[in-house]
């Protein structure tokens, strides 16, 4: 063995640095290196003349090349987990997928706003820096595995998220709106910061992994036995919430969505697609990140399922003795284990935790998010209460997923899977219908849903497309929503026990009380009498086709969604292992 | 280059090109410049490339791989006494003078298999021989001239409003509507297509497939005018009466398929490598030297049809008993196969008694008519006898013959007086359409074939000459015209130059005429060669002759009332112009053809020899009418008949035209008083023999008759037991809604929605807008978490 000296020390961290880690981080460097040229090409003599559009496009670009696998999506398959820069990040088959999924966006995101001309020549260079860099955020979100990473991945993410809903200037709903983001942000950011501390402190370490192993250690059931061990319990409880918190901030999950329809309907459309797809797609990772890093360890796994929840019950039954407050919790807590399906093993109290608390938050979000648009004539808005209550939605299948993960790995990663397809389908929805707004605003100066009256006449392509992108948010067959929601769904059955059959009642109401305010906007278009004021409406040849080659993979993938459904089931097929 | 695998490649792409030329038109053809002229410069595009590809696949590959076939003259001449034996119908000898030819070379194969239902195949593939690939050049080049001259005659329209003075509306006005050229080449680009897929088809179920496309397609281009009511009745009819074709062609299909089992032309091998026969290698085996030998599976099969003796029913018309020798084994399905497929040939070539539908179609516009209805679609019949032509029987091949004659006579006739250009035109076409079937009937293979590329030449220019008549004067009618040579010399002379291309205009006995001089002599040759074997048939010998006299006096008698003489209508005649280059180009081009094509230096006439069926040649005998022979072909070239028979063509042709200038040019006797000195037979001809009123009262007024009857049952009886249930059904719901569902079901459904409603609107509420309220709800958000997921903990989850 050898001497442990500081060169050795050095030596190793490079090593592994570069050998290992790098490798593995090109596209995030590449956007590294695309924003550093953004800015710095125009100290250079000449350089105002480079459209930064074309910087940035290609930028982005050499990213999404650079994620794709080298050996093909087969090698997913048998990719082994591995930790990057000394256990900061994690580099497995979500990080490779969520990865290609937001760089995929971005390319498209930024032919957007191009197209709408949201990024004009003066202000392009900071727009796309921005853009980069919040995606460079999302990135380092959805492969976090240490605390700080998560912190940083989420304020990353935010900060140019705020800039970027007040990039309007001179519009004063603009600029309330981002004030509003960035103190509502800061807010949550500080809660969560104080939440992680206290979990941190707790348990000795902000490796997701470490932390895991030593909550396994506490031995909770046994903790809760004692009064100093119980307040123990308590600190991790709301250490636990409040880590919580910022991430619902990042879901705009109910109640702390307060921002999300503000903040929709200050920034510009365009702005509010990038919120609402990418933003909510990295969170959702990092939330699964999360449930999955702190609820299981390796020990955790069912194959330990068979021989760990006798141990438990046998300390509840030498309590029976002396029924005291404790031992009633501890019973609960230990016969609930079958109640709430969600496996045994130390770890079992934290992931129903998690379990609990994000079923919950996921069935008042989606409720009140549907309720909630009913009355909007604002389309930008209602759209921000859409995506509140489809982020509840997406929650209930990361619930299912870590629910499953105690007990069946095949069907939990079956459960990943739905919120994978939902995420890639969501793209395609979310994108095309602010895309629309965004031109439609362009056109006719207005976002309000009662101007849209009779567009089939005078845009027709424009309202069908619209119409199929509502109808297909809805959830309604043969369109692509359908998928994800019916998978969703499956996995909740799969999932089982009370809880999870509540949740499974919530979402199928809530799909029902959805089609209103969605069939409302398409009746609008379709069937209401034009208005005399209005001349006529046409987006021209681009962002026609722009708006075509985004809504018609929703038709595509609604009539054949086994390509991607067996993407996404690849890219789960090494989780949780 | 490797025919093998190049030829069906180029001819797929020369195939596929207008395909995708019509499905661009089908989708953006009005987005295609002003108006869609886009549309027909896409079209022309198509065709042109087409063309190109198809004639590097003739002189590019075809040819430099393929040795024309010794000159056969030659030979002839070493074998002038078996035609002098042949001409004292000594069978059996002439037999042994020819040995039978085997397969010419060709190419099959599959692109693509639709499915398979137990041996049936149904597939996608092509059979390429030398005819194939003349014809591939033949439509093409026709198409495209046709294409290119389409571009000036559809210029009306171009303009937004279309003024059809041919309808005239109830309110005394002329139909006016938005223009149709794009719609106009998106059907010729369908129309290409298929007809190219018939032409290169491999098997009989994709000819079938394609058969019906042109059909269609045939069907659009009639009804252009729709708004036209002789136009949509038109088209109504050319589709009913091909209908009817189809359906014997059908019972072919099925016969064939039933006892032979294989549609695909020709031998290709499956993927094991082993070779699948072909209808042509099992109906005629190498082992019987490549004669007709029903396969077993079509012996049996008429067995099981006459039920057990095949000799029992079968002897009514042939006598089986009286020649040992012969057998009828399969025979008559043979027969039966065969005549079924020609019955589709005589719908899609407007042959006796299906001929009326194809004079109506000259409601089409005149592009149409040149392209369709004259030189490639009506020309698909005749093609498919010939591509068909080693299944037929003897006993088919003399019904073939004796449809061809009598439609050639019948049709002539009929044209000498005919007053619509475009009608003389149509007959004949049908006229020109019996010598081909006459001359395949006859054995006379290469000379039907060899008529069928002259004449769509010659017959495509006439047409398309007399479309710039009309262009210029504005009528159809010849008896406005008359002297219009002076005003559009180009056109007059081009005309002329199919006129005597039609006739056969030629040098007898020498080698020197014009294209129809040759085909046109070929066949009367080959009727007289048979004639000559079988006295019994000599009105088919005399037919042809008949009929080339006729033809030499209408085609004349319209070149004269046309372009000769004095104008007949001043007015017409001061506003007719020659037409734009973009018309006279075509007709020049197609011109140069018409006179050039047949020359024996350009070969066509060894072309086609190279792609002579399999075991064609030499003489065949009747099994069922045993003294039935079918000559072969080469005996029609001997002296003893080729002499009298060309100086008889030439006779009669010089006197028909005699006749006509007589008549029409140098006035010597007045048409009308030969109208009325022969009115009952004007009268007859006048009204093309009656076959429109005599196919009214046979079969369409019965079937009327029939469907009132059936409409009167549905009206009165069936309906009125619907609308009794109906209306008991409807009130006996009115209760039950008035009952349940009003108050209790949208009761229930209106509270729970206006509920729901409500609640949504009052969430609104929450959103205040303060920011100070939001900061403060974070606090009271996670505490009311933690308070909450203590709850649930503590009391909600279960304990089992």
């Amino acid at each position: 063995m050898q001497p442990v000296t500081l060169q050795n020390v050095v030596d190793s961290l490079v090593d592994n640095t570069l050998d290992m880690s790098l490798p593995f981080f090109r596209p995030e460097l590449a956007l590294c290196a695309t924003i550093v040229i953004l800015l710095f090409v125009r100290i250079f003599k000449g350089g105002e003349y480079i459209p930064s559009f074309f910087i940035a496009i290609l930028g982005s670009i050499t990213a999404l090349i650079l994620a794709f696998p080298a050996e093909g999506f087969e090698s997913w398959a048998t990719m082994p987990r591995q930790e990057l820069f000394t256990g900061m990040l994690v580099y497995d088959t979500l990080t490779a997928f969520i990865r290609i999924f937001l760089l995929s966006f971005v390319v498209l995101f930024i032919i957007l706003s191009r197209l709408t001309g949201i990024a004009d020549a003066k202000d392009g260079q900071d727009y796309y820096a921005l853009v980069l860099g919040a995606t460079l955020g999302m990135c380092i979100m959805s492969s976090a595995n240490h605390m700080m990473m998560l912190f940083m991945g989420v304020e990353m993410a935010s900060v140019p998220s705020y800039v970027l809903a007040g990039i309007v200037k001179g519009r004063q709903r603009s600029s309330e709106a981002a004030l509003k983001y960035v103190i509502y942000g800061a807010g949550t950011a500080g809660v969560m910061l104080y939440g992680i501390s206290l979990l941190t402190g707790v348990l000795g370490s902000a490796h997701l992994p470490t932390m895991a192993a030593s909550l396994a250690d506490l031995d909770i059931p046994n903790l809760l036995t004692t009064a100093e061990g119980r307040l123990t319990v308590m600190v991790l409880v709301l250490g636990g919430l409040m880590l919580g918190v910022g991430l619902a901030f990042k879901l705009s999950a109910v109640p702390f969505h307060f921002w999300c329809p503000d903040v929709f309907e200050g920034a510009s459309a365009e702005v509010d697609a990038f919120l609402s797809v990418a933003s909510k797609a990295a969170a959702l990772v990092l939330l699964l990140r999360v449930g999955a890093g702190l609820g299981l360890t390796t020990a955790e796994l069912p194959v330990a399922d068979s021989a760990d929840p006798p141990r438990v019950i046998a300390v509840a039954a030498n309590e029976t003795t002396a029924p005291t407050q404790n031992a009633v919790l501890v019973k609960q807590v230990a016969d609930s284990q079958d109640a709430t399906h969600v496996g045994g093993g130390p770890l079992s109290p934290v992931r129903r935790f998690f379990v609990i608390l994000v079923s919950l938050i996921a069935i008042v979000s989606c409720t009140f998010g549907n309720l909630a648009a009913y009355g909007q004539t604002n389309i930008k808005r209602m759209l921000a209460y859409s995506t509140i209550a489809h982020a509840g939605f997406m929650m209930m299948a990361v619930a299912a997923a870590i629910a499953l993960a105690g007990r069946d790995v095949v069907d939990a990663r079956t459960a990943v899977s739905a919120l994978l397809l939902y995420i890639t389908l969501y793209l395609f929805m979310n994108l095309s219908a602010f895309a629309i707004v965004a031109f439609l605003r362009n056109e006719m100066h207005s976002e309000d849903i009662a101007d849209y009256a009779g567009l089939i006449r005078t845009s027709p392509l424009t309202a069908v497309m619209m119409t199929a992108v509502l109808v297909s948010l809805i959830g309604l067959p043969p369109l692509a929503g359908f998928w994800p929601k019916l998978r969703v769904l499956q996995a909740l059955y799969m999932a089982g026990g009370p809880l999870m059959t509540f949740v499974l009642v919530a979402a199928a109401l809530n799909t029902a009380i959805a089609l209103v305010y969605y069939l409302r906007v398409a009746k609008t278009m379709c069937i209401d009498p034009e208005p005399d004021t209005r001349g006529a409406v046409s987006l021209g040849f681009l962002p026609a086709a722009f708006v075509f080659v985004v809504s018609v993979p929703v038709l595509i993938f609604g009539i054949l969604p086994g390509p991607l459904a067996n993407w996404t089931d690849l890219a789960v097929s090494q989780l949780f292992s | 280059m490797d025919p093998d695998t190049t030829l069906p490649v180029l001819l797929m792409a020369a195939w596929l090109v207008p395909l995708a030329s019509f499905v661009l038109i089908v989708l953006f053809g009005k987005y295609m410049g002003p108006r869609g002229i886009g549309a027909g410069y896409l079209s022309v595009l198509a065709i042109v490339t087409s063309a190109i590809f198809s004639l590097i696949a003739m002189f590019g590959v075809w040819l430099p791989n393929h040795d024309f076939p010794a000159a056969h003259e030659s030979e002839h001449s070493s074998s002038t006494h078996d035609g002098a034996v042949v001409s004292a119908t000594d069978e059996s000898h002439s037999k042994d003078s020819h040995s039978n030819n085997p397969h010419p070379d060709y190419y099959t194969g599959d692109w693509y298999s639709l499915g398979e239902f137990g041996t049936l195949k149904l597939t996608i593939g092509y059979y390429i021989d030398s005819l194939t690939v003349a014809m591939f050049c033949m439509v093409s080049v026709i198409a495209s001239c046709v294409h290119i001259y389409a571009l000036g005659y559809m210029h009306d329209e171009l303009h937004e409003q279309f003024v059809d003075h041919e309808v005239t509306l109830s309110s005394g006005e002329h139909l006016h509507r938005k223009g149709r050229f794009y719609r106009f080449f998106q059907y010729l680009s369908l129309f290409c297509f298929s007809m190219f897929g018939i032409v290169i088809a491999g098997n009989v179920a994709m000819v079938f497939v394609f058969w019906e496309l042109v059909g269609i397609c045939s069907y659009f281009l009639i009804g252009f005018y729709i708004e036209r009511h002789s136009a949509s009745t038109a088209a109504n009819k050319a589709f009913i009466v091909n209908r009817i074709g189809d359906f014997g062609m059908l019972i072919g299909m099925m016969a064939l398929w039933s006892s032979v089992g294989t549609f695909a032309f020709g031998d290709m091998k499956n993927e094991k490598g082993e070779v699948e026969q072909g209808l042509f290698s099992l109906l005629r085996p190498e082992e019987s030297e490549y004669q007709l030998a029903p396969p077993a599976g079509m012996i049996a099969e008429q067995k099981r049809m006459f039920a057990g003796d095949p000799n029992a029913s079968a002897g009514d018309a042939a006598t089986p008993a009286i020649d040992p020798k012969r057998n009828t084994q399969g025979q008559w399905l043979l027969f039966i196969a065969g005549v079924g497929i020609f019955c589709g040939c005589v719908g899609k070539s407007a042959q006796f008694p299906l001929h009326v539908w194809l004079p109506d179609a000259m409601e089409g516009p005149t592009p149409v008519s040149a392209l369709v209805h004259s030189a490639t679609m009506v020309a698909a019949g005749v093609y498919l006898v010939g591509r068909f032509y080693p299944c037929f029987s003897p006993e088919a091949l003399l019904v073939i013959a004796y449809v061809g004659c009598i439609t050639l006579f019948i049709a002539a006739t009929i044209a000498i007086t005919a007053t619509d250009i475009k009608r003389v035109l149509a007959y004949s076409t049908v006229s020109q359409l019996g010598y081909m079937m006459l001359s395949l009937g006859l054995g006379g293979w290469v000379a039907g074939m060899f008529h069928l590329i002259t004449h769509a030449f010659f017959k495509g220019l006439l047409f398309l000459c007399s479309g710039s008549v009309i262009h210029a004067v504005h009528t159809n009618d010849m008896t406005f015209m008359g002297g219009l040579r002076k005003k559009m010399p180009i056109t007059a002379y081009t005309m002329l130059v199919g006129c005597l291309a039609i006739i056969g205009a030629g040098f007898p006995l020498s080698v020197y005429g014009l294209s129809g001089y040759y085909s046109k002599d070929a066949i009367i040759e080959q009727a007289w060669s048979f004639g000559s074997v079988n006295p019994q048939h000599a009105i088919l010998k005399w037919a042809p002759v008949a009929g080339a006299f006729i033809t030499a006096f209408y085609m004349f008698r319209l070149w004269y009332m046309t372009f000769a003489g004095q104008p007949s209508d001043p007015h017409r005649y001061d506003h007719a112009h020659e037409s734009p280059r973009v018309m006279t180009g075509p007709l020049i081009v197609l011109a140069a053809f018409a006179i050039g094509i047949g020359w024996p230096i350009f070969h066509v006439n060894d072309l086609l020899e190279q792609g002579r069926p399999v075991g064609t040649l030499s003489a065949t005998h009747g099994e069922l009418l045993t003294n039935l022979t079918i000559p072969s072909e080469h005996d029609s070239h001997v002296p003893l008949i080729k002499i009298p028979a060309g100086i008889a063509a030439f006779c009669t042709a010089l006197a028909g035209v005699l006749l006509a200038s007589i008549i029409y040019l140098w006035r010597l006797l007045n048409p009308d008083e030969l109208k009325e000195s022969f009115k009952p037979l004007y009268g007859f001809l006048w009204n093309k023999w009656y076959f429109d009123e005599l196919y009214n009262y046979l079969f369409v007024k019965p079937t009327l008759i029939v469907s009132h009857c059936a409409a009167w049952f549905d009206r009165n009886i069936i309906d009125s037991i619907l609308h009794t249930s109906a209306a008991i059904c409807k009130a006996c719901s009115k209760v039950v809604d008035a009952l349940f569902d009003q108050t209790v079901v949208d009761g229930t459904v209106n509270t729970l929605a206006s509920g729901t409603w409500g609640l949504g609107l009052w969430l609104r509420k929450i959103q205040t807008g303060s920011l100070r309220q939001y900061v403060m709800f974070i606090v009271i958000g996670t505490v009311a978490l933690f308070v909450t997921i203590s709850i649930v903990q503590a009391y909600f989850i279960p304990t089992s």
